[in-house]
């Protein structure tokens, strides 16, 4: 198992340097990417371009950006500062972490309760009214987009703009932390609810019908009993779901935060592309690379864990 | 030349604004916001910085959504409508402009600038009484004000249009940060500038620029010396109010938390004898980002709130409708023109740029921004609030251009000009396919398609292309190799309210450049080119605004670019907010006059 781990561990850091050397190409061979034309405003001369290409180390040559901030990155995790408000970007991502780790795992939490609570029903009462309420209601989920339902949740229950002032509105997140995050929960978590319901359902649909099923039946075991057999064997295409939609929301949810005002990772992400501020677009790229690589590394041991088999393959 | 937060956002090259006379000359100088067309274009029954009382009642915290985040607070850096707001309440240059005129004040200074007779001196006095607010706590001198344009020429800092608008200063195309020989100050409080060209007035009007607010030498020095300057996140204020910081003056993380907010507090050391701003809130709270959505409907059903750009359409209508008291228009808000290129393609023909230009149904490229509220069909390129403007024939532009008199368009007078061109059928059958590049979003891409529909109805061959904003300038319009015949959605937005800021950047064939050239049209007439050479050293505001006047004139006659819009910048409040909008700058709030009611 120990060398299994290793073995995902030193991949992961291979994918990660991948990724980190891909998007240094990427950002730096854009036709919109000179952060110098940026800043040396709307008619740049010449001569300011090139000051500023030397004072954001543009002008060196790509091979020696390229490993200038490798070695940055790798030898000293530091992603640099900020073109614009001179702040690190360590600095700038570790305050915005908290708030997009409370969003992500806030959701996770629902759409795994409710994805799975649903799923399970509506397995087990298959084609009942009840079932098709759930898969109707899943399919609804699905369709819509997060941006327009944050923006009706809002309409409807915020306590500024809201028809029915319940729950605190958009930009309240600094001071009102537990209740301005329900409504960014349950937009977030909609959505992967949704699809873990019907996926549940199915899943768990097939397993209740398998001969080890009908055995523990034959033998006596309580229903209750036979459902958790079935749903610990239902569970396993769920698990890598999971790890990778908590991987990618970790990395930033962008319009969901962007909607509710959250400042988390997915809207300094956002606002640094919008104005070719290198240094936080790559470290927040890479963070949600990290998360991602990290998610599904947790996945393929989750895995091998519950199937011996995986080790050895 | 500031960028518009959309703009900002997007791309070099899109508008910028700003008009403030800053150093005029001539005290009691004559010209007022009516004479240059800021009150002609304003909507009637409307609160507009044009009409906007400036009394308020003191106390009261105002808090402020806005999605964008700034770009720079450093003075020395600063060139950006929205950082305008915050660095306008916090600092001092030596001229400002009271939120309702375009004319300036001495702010700094104790009185006008004294431009000598050969127009190569500009002497400003400055006021005595005015500190630095803490850590610094001392009296601003003029070597404070020396230093913060000396440190505008260094490379840490950078400033974007130093070279723009102080290259005539004696040592300025050299400077990198040190002392400039041009620049003497005699004693603690007179500035003198020497000048190697007779440009005196021009460089007095664009001390109302953020570069001359005052910047302590001992205090900025370490933090210049980073590379880059790191100044911002320690400033010091002049103004009534400052951002929060701690003891040692620490601003980022405290009064400024980048993508998430700011904080101004008053500056303690502010003496309002010595200024003209009545600085009635305590305190403003900025909150950034959300969505345009939310804010609008925040600030529309809130209190003790205000939004700053861009206000969605629906809202404006949704205001315009039901919350007239709380929407604020200014004018002043910019020209848009579409840029045919004059250097290479069918359009160096001067008959196939009229041709386009008769043709193009303007209003309803006007109505793609929202129609007559928000913005007017243009007729020329200074645009109302710029001296000039009234001298380049006002809202019915200039006589005499058949192809400009009919704002709808019209296909007659396009057929004339066409086969005075050289195409007898009235219609265009050369073989070039003419490219057109346009921005991918709203209300831009309507733009480019409806141009792109009346090139094709005159008989052109065309290819649509439309990107992503900052790509269109930076790859294709900006970019002369690229040899781009039509961009449908460029525009400009003056530094300060002079004429020469809109036109010359824009239409002098000299100052075409391999990149970020921003006269895309590549319009290069060598009797243009003279005669804003001769207009750079007019001195005065009447005879600048004449000079200038004709200069535009001259370039409807050329049909340099097809100018069809100048905008106005919508702006919301919440009920019990008097919010002030600066005319000078986009309409964007002065939160040394806004108040709470």
């Amino acid at each position: 198992m120990i060398r299994y781990i290793i073995r995902r561990l030193l991949w992961g850091a291979l994918l990660l340097i991948i990724v980190v050397a891909l998007m240094f190409v990427f950002f730096r061979i854009l036709p919109t990417g000179n952060p110098a034309l940026l800043r040396a405003g709307r008619d740049p001369q010449p001569g300011l371009v090139k000051e500023i290409e030397v004072l954001l180390g543009l002008n060196k040559s790509l091979p020696v950006q390229f490993w200038d901030y490798m070695k940055e990155i790798f030898f000293h995790f530091r992603f640099g500062y900020s073109y614009y408000s001179q702040e690190e970007v360590r600095t700038l991502i570790v305050e915005r972490l908290p708030a997009t780790l409370s969003l992500t795992l806030g959701a996770a939490v629902l759409w795994l309760v409710g994805g799975l609570s649903v799923g399970i029903i509506s397995a087990l009462r298959r084609h009942t009214l009840l079932d098709r309420f759930a898969m109707g209601s899943a399919l609804v989920a699905i369709s819509m987009p997060e941006f327009w339902f944050g923006l009706v949740v809002l309409f409807l229950f915020a306590d500024d703009i809201g028809k029915f002032k319940i729950l605190p509105g958009a930009g309240t997140y600094v001071g009102k932390w537990f209740t301005s995050l329900i409504m960014p929960w349950i937009v977030l978590a909609a959505g992967s609810a949704a699809i873990f319901a019907r996926l549940m359902r199915s899943s768990l649909g097939e397993a209740m019908s398998e001969d080890y099923i009908r055995t523990a039946r034959a033998k006596g075991l309580p229903e209750r009993q036979v459902v958790r057999h079935g749903v610990r064997s239902a569970i396993n295409p769920l698990v890598t779901l999971f790890g990778l939609e908590v991987g990618v929301l970790l990395g930033g949810a962008i319009l969901v935060e962007a909607v509710f005002n959250i400042p988390g990772i997915g809207r300094l992400s956002y606002q640094s592309i919008q104005s070719s501020d290198f240094p936080v677009i790559q470290g927040t790229v890479i963070l949600a690379s990290l998360f991602i690589i990290l998610a599904n590394i947790a996945v393929d041991i989750a895995y091998a864990y519950l199937d011996p088999r995986v080790r050895f393959s | 030349m500031r960028f518009r937060r959309t703009v900002l956002f997007a791309a070099v090259g899109a508008l910028a604004l700003g008009l403030a006379a800053c150093g005029s000359s001539e005290s009691g100088s004559s010209s007022s916001s009516s004479s240059n067309g800021a009150s002609v274009v304003t909507p009637a029954g409307y609160q507009s910085s044009v009409n906007e009382s400036l009394s308020g009642k003191r106390g009261g915290t105002l808090e402020v959504l806005q999605e964008a985040d700034f770009e720079h607070l450093d003075p020395g850096i600063s060139y950006f409508a929205l950082d305008y707001e915050v660095v306008f309440a916090t600092q001092r240059p030596l001229y400002s402009n009271k939120p309702n005129s375009n004319e300036t004040v001495a702010d700094m200074a104790s009185g006008t600038p004294e431009v000598s007779a050969d127009n190569e001196t500009v002497t400003v006095h400055l006021k005595e009484g005015v500190d630095f607010s803490p850590p610094v706590n001392r009296e601003v001198t003029s070597q404070d004000v020396a230093y913060a344009i000396e440190r505008g020429a260094n490379p840490n800092v950078a400033n974007p249009y130093i070279q723009t608008y102080f290259s005539a200063i004696e040592g300025m195309p050299q400077a990198k940060g040190g002392t400039i020989k041009g620049i003497e100050t005699p004693n603690k409080h007179e500035i003198v500038l020497h000048l190697t060209e007779p440009k005196g007035f021009f460089v007095a009007e664009a001390l109302c620029l953020p570069l001359t607010a005052a910047v302590p030498k001992e205090y900025a020095e370490k933090f210049d010396k980073n590379k880059p300057s790191n100044y911002a996140a320690y400033e010091v204020a002049t103004g009534p109010y400052m951002l929060k910081n701690n003891a040692a003056g620490k601003v980022l993380g405290i009064g400024y938390v980048p993508g998430k907010s700011a904080t101004l507090v008053r500056n303690p050391n502010w003496s309002p004898k010595t200024d003209f701003r009545p600085a009635y809130l305590n305190e403003i709270d900025i909150k950034i980002g959300g969505t345009q959505a939310v804010i609008d409907r925040q600030v529309l059903e809130g209190t003790n709130v205000v939004q700053n750009e861009p206000v969605a359409q629906s809202a404006v209508r949704l205001a315009a409708e039901s919350y007239k008291s709380q929407l604020d228009l200014s004018p002043g808000g910019g020209n848009r023109y579409i840029t045919l290129n004059s250097k290479v393609g069918p359009f160096t023909n001067i008959d196939l740029r009229k041709a386009v230009w008769a043709a193009l149904d303007r209003e309803a490229l006007d109505r793609t921004r929202g129609g007559d509220l928000v913005s007017n069909v243009a007729t020329h390129f200074i645009y109302p609030t710029i001296p000039g403007f009234e001298q380049a024939g006002g809202l019915a532009g200039p006589k005499g251009a058949d192809y400009n008199e009919h704002p709808e368009g019209d296909m007659a007078v396009a057929e004339k000009y066409i086969k005075l061109a050289g195409y007898p059928s009235g219609k265009y059958t050369g073989t070039k396919t003419v490219q057109v590049v346009g921005a991918s979003s709203s209300p831009e891409k309507e733009d480019a398609e409806i141009v792109n529909q009346t090139l094709k109805d005159l008989g052109f061959n065309t290819k649509l292309t439309l990107v992503e904003i900052s790509t269109m300038y930076a790859k294709y319009c900006n970019a002369p190799k690229e040899e781009i015949e039509v961009c449908p959605t460029v525009g400009w937005i003056a530094d300060f309210a002079d004429p020469q800021t809109v036109l010359k950047p824009t239409f002098d064939g000299e100052d075409i450049v391999s990149t970020g050239n921003v006269n895309q049209g590549q319009f290069n007439d060598p009797k243009v080119n003279a005669a804003m050479k001769a207009a750079e050293t007019t001195q005065g505001k009447e005879a600048r605004a004449a000079a200038w006047g004709k200069i535009d004139d001259e370039l409807v006659e050329n049909a340099a670019a097809i100018p069809y819009d100048w905008e106005k910048s919508p702006r919301l409040e919440g009920k019990d907010v008097h919010g002030v909008a600066m005319l000078w700058n986009e309409g964007a709030w002065d939160y040394s006059f806004t108040s709470l009611k």
